[in-house]
């Protein structure tokens, strides 16, 4: 599905960015990216999604149409903030044939009734959850999440977690998630990368072999947890 | 998946309050109550002849002017032509402020072109264009309005450069996720982020226009209500330059107010005080 070879982007000097990664997704596969911060896990799906286009290396896509390869979700909502909720989630796309989809999607992030209000209006967790259906509705081969929930409490982000757990589910997107909390890393994915460094590089890979989904407090994420705290090793930085 | 645990910070889209009932209370009358005792002030001052009337008449003797001039119908034609220069004015101003600022508040390059001539000429006092005007294009019509024109164009571009080049780059980010063109990039982003500043450039232009009418209307006219005020000053006739001056506050307030209509209704989405009551 997508294959990154190579791939470096550094800036300042070679201080910042990160350098050589190479990552597989296959089709249907939930990736987790975790690192320490300054690691250059933003840049790299800033580079993906084509927002940054001075990289060197290969990025290769098995998509059918590109105007549907990426679909990418900002740490903050970006709402466009005239536009209501509907609006907002049937952005940048042809309106008629997405409707039912779009339907779809307002009653799976569980916004009925909320379709005529503005932005300045929801929670925050409401305008992430509009953020997801926008990215969703254009229907994107491989969803890329730049820590999507980061900024949310705790119990709103456990619900999302849910959500997208669900959607994962439902639509079966391939999936690049950047995060910094290793919880939500072990509860979604199916595979986590560990990059550390500035600028950063990965580390390693491990996989996560437990049937979604999982509980929270699971004993072998417990022991997964450690070895990946021990990988990121803080003291050594 | 509930929502249940998270609930709409307001709880419904209408949100404008009661109208105020109480008629003693409401902003109308509190509003209104400084200017009522102060005209009543005014009138008996002028009654008693505390003020020699033959420099200021009586609120009801401007009164009487204004409705006698109208009921002899020689007071449209002032109206008219006034608001006529004012509105094509406006229009043309705008019309060239919309062009020129989206062109310079979208492209590096037309700014670096456009932008510092256009500040020179904002320098300019604005009536020093007059006699250049009447010497190119005539005493007429058209040398009102181009003056008009003038005044309206420069908040208006001001504006609106600005309001473009602070468009949220977090905003143009999603529209390049889209694979947006540069077209769509400006009417679904650029332009509706880009109203607020537009507008508010909008009103002050449309003042700047009143302005404008005036001084073109004092400095050379033979009809509309700045020529009624020359010719009050030279028949010593003070009723009829007050008069004047409480048509164009009306007409002024008018206009303003139907385009702080427009504002408040099509920014409805803003997180403003304004919109917070």
């Amino acid at each position: 599905m997508l294959a990154v070879n190579q791939v470096t982007r550094v800036f300042q000097n070679g201080k910042a960015g990160f350098k050589n990664v190479s990552i597989r997704l296959t089709k249907g596969e939930v990736v987790g990216v975790l690192g320490t911060s300054g690691c250059g896990k933003s840049t790299l799906l800033r580079v993906l999604s084509g927002l940054d286009a001075h990289y060197q290396g290969q990025i290769d896509t098995t998509v059918s149409d590109s105007e549907h390869d990426f679909g990418m979700m900002f740490q903050e909502p970006r709402l466009m903030p005239w536009l209501s909720v509907w609006e907002n989630i049937t952005f940048g796309v042809a309106k008629k044939q997405n409707r039912d989809l779009a339907i779809d999607l307002l009653q799976t992030v569980g916004l009925e009734g909320f379709e005529n209000h503005y932005p300045k209006d929801l929670s925050g967790g409401m305008a992430q959850r509009v953020a997801i259906a926008r990215s969703l509705l254009n229907r994107p081969e491989i969803l890329l999440l730049d820590e999507p929930l980061s900024a949310l409490d705790a119990f709103t982000k456990m619900q999302l977690q849910d959500l997208l757990l669900s959607i994962f589910e439902k639509h079966q997107t391939t999936t690049l998630l950047v995060t910094h909390d290793i919880d939500e890393a072990l509860y979604l994915c199916d595979r986590v990368v560990i990059m550390r460094g500035q600028p950063g590089r990965i580390q390693t890979e491990i996989a996560i072999d437990k049937p979604k989904p999982r509980s929270r407090g699971d004993a072998y994420l417990a022991h997964l947890k450690e070895e990946i705290l021990r990988e990121l090793d803080f003291t050594r930085v | 998946m509930s929502s249940q645990s998270e609930t709409a910070v307001r709880p419904s889209v209408e949100r404008r309050g009661k109208p105020n009932l109480n008629p003693f209370t409401s902003n109308l009358f509190i509003g209104s109550l400084l200017p009522i005792v102060l005209i009543i002030i005014w009138e008996v001052a002028s009654r008693n002849g505390w003020v020699a009337p033959y420099l200021l008449p009586a609120p009801s003797v401007v009164l009487e002017e204004i409705v006698g001039m109208a009921q002899e119908g020689e007071l449209w034609g002032h109206i008219s032509i006034t608001l006529y220069r004012v509105f094509a004015g406006f229009l043309l101003g705008m019309i060239a402020a919309a062009i020129l600022g989206a062109a310079t508040g979208y492209s590096r390059i037309v700014e670096k072109i456009l932008d510092p001539m256009l500040q020179a000429l904002r320098a300019i006092p604005s009536l020093a264009w007059v006699p250049l005007f009447v010497l190119w294009i005539g005493i007429g019509e058209a040398s009102k309005i181009t003056l008009v024109a003038v005044g309206v164009f420069f908040p208006i571009y001001l504006n609106l450069t600005s309001g473009i080049q602070g468009v949220d780059r977090k905003l143009i980010e999603v529209g390049r996720m889209y694979h947006f063109t540069s077209l769509q990039q400006i009417r679904k982003i650029i332009f509706p982020a880009a109203l607020p500043s537009f507008l508010v450039g909008v009103r002050s232009g449309l003042s700047l226009g009143w302005m404008f009418v005036v001084a073109a209307e004092l400095l050379g006219a033979s009809q509309g209500l700045g020529y009624l005020m020359v010719f009050g000053q030279n028949t010593s006739s003070p009723e009829l330059v007050i008069g004047s001056i409480v048509l164009f506050a009306i007409f002024g307030k008018i206009t303003d107010e139907i385009l702080k209509r427009i504002q408040t209704r099509t920014l409805r989405w803003q997180d403003s005080i304004e919109n917070s009551v």
